[in-house]
């Protein structure tokens, strides 16, 4: 099964996709992490969700970049948070987010499961300078690619799920 | 307990209003939370529980505001943080939740 798990900020994305992997079975949950710490309030992000995954039974990957190349056995239940994150860090940190889809792909035809969690930054009819611009422009283009690819495509509105794409499955 | 969400000016209110004439209304909760938790130094979640304990059968009007590019300025992402946070309360305790577009309602819960 594919999932990608869209919503705004602080809507429940995670707490959800969490939810939904717990109905998965338990060996070889991996779980992707691709945040970059760098102040006090990402070290507290991160401190917040590792706190909401613990018993869980997720391994952790740390994977801010090159997705292609993240040590996941094949057959994982993967839980990749997030597309923002990780576009992001492609794209300002010396990498290359054309290879983010294909990584993806490749990822969704060797694991039993792959949960994606993005995140809707397009509706705050913002200019923003051009590289933001072009920014957005291409986690967009990401996220509709991983929502042709998925099974499932679900927006959590204030901790609500709502089926974008195919049938909600239960959590 | 009931919410009414939708991004701004969607109509939210005045569904909410149409279709419970007698409701007690909380309308523009997000500015609550943003004055409970900003200004008053509430934690987000536990501000929303309170709230629905001390009012069960409440209509609750909220503007979605997650959804846009992570703001600059330390304090509107922790607004939006915030006003998530409480509203997935208030949704959770909520037996419907209603999302308004361009006046349009469509139950989600």
């Amino acid at each position: 099964m594919i999932v990608l798990v869209t919503g705004g900020s602080g809507c429940g994305k995670s707490t959800w996709a969490e939810k939904l992997v717990q109905t998965l079975p338990m060996e070889k949950r991996v779980y992707v992490a691709t945040m970059q710490v760098y102040d006090r309030e990402s070290e507290l992000r991160v401190e917040r969700h590792r706190k909401q995954r613990a018993d869980k039974g997720f391994r952790t990957v740390e994977c801010e970049k090159d997705l292609a190349n993240a040590p996941i056995e094949d057959g994982s239940i993967v839980l990749l948070e997030d597309l923002v994150n990780l576009t992001a860090n492609e794209m300002f940190d010396g990498g290359d987010p054309a290879r983010i889809v294909p990584a993806i792909r490749n990822l969704a035809a060797r694991c039993s499961h792959l949960v994606m969690v993005t995140n809707d930054l397009f509706s705050d009819g913002m200019e923003y300078s051009p590289s933001v611009q072009e920014y957005l422009r291409c986690l967009a283009e990401i996220n509709r690619q991983a929502a042709e690819m998925a099974d499932c495509a679900v927006e959590v509105v204030y901790s609500v799920p709502v089926a974008l794409k195919g049938e909600l499955p239960c959590v | 307990m009931k919410l009414y969400i939708g991004g701004a000016y969607q109509g939210q209110e005045e569904l909410a209003r149409q279709e419970n004439p007698e409701g007690a209304f909380f309308p523009d909760f997000h500015e609550t939370v943003r004055e409970a938790v900003l200004k008053n130094g509430r934690e987000a979640r536990s501000f929303a529980e309170e709230f629905c304990r001390e009012h069960p059968e409440a209509v609750v009007i909220a503007n979605e505001v997650g959804a846009g590019v992570v703001p600059l300025a330390a304090e509107d992402r922790a607004f939006r943080e915030a006003a998530g946070r409480a509203l997935c309360v208030i949704a959770g305790r909520a037996e419907q939740v209603t999302r308004c577009v361009c006046g349009i309602g469509v139950r989600i819960k």
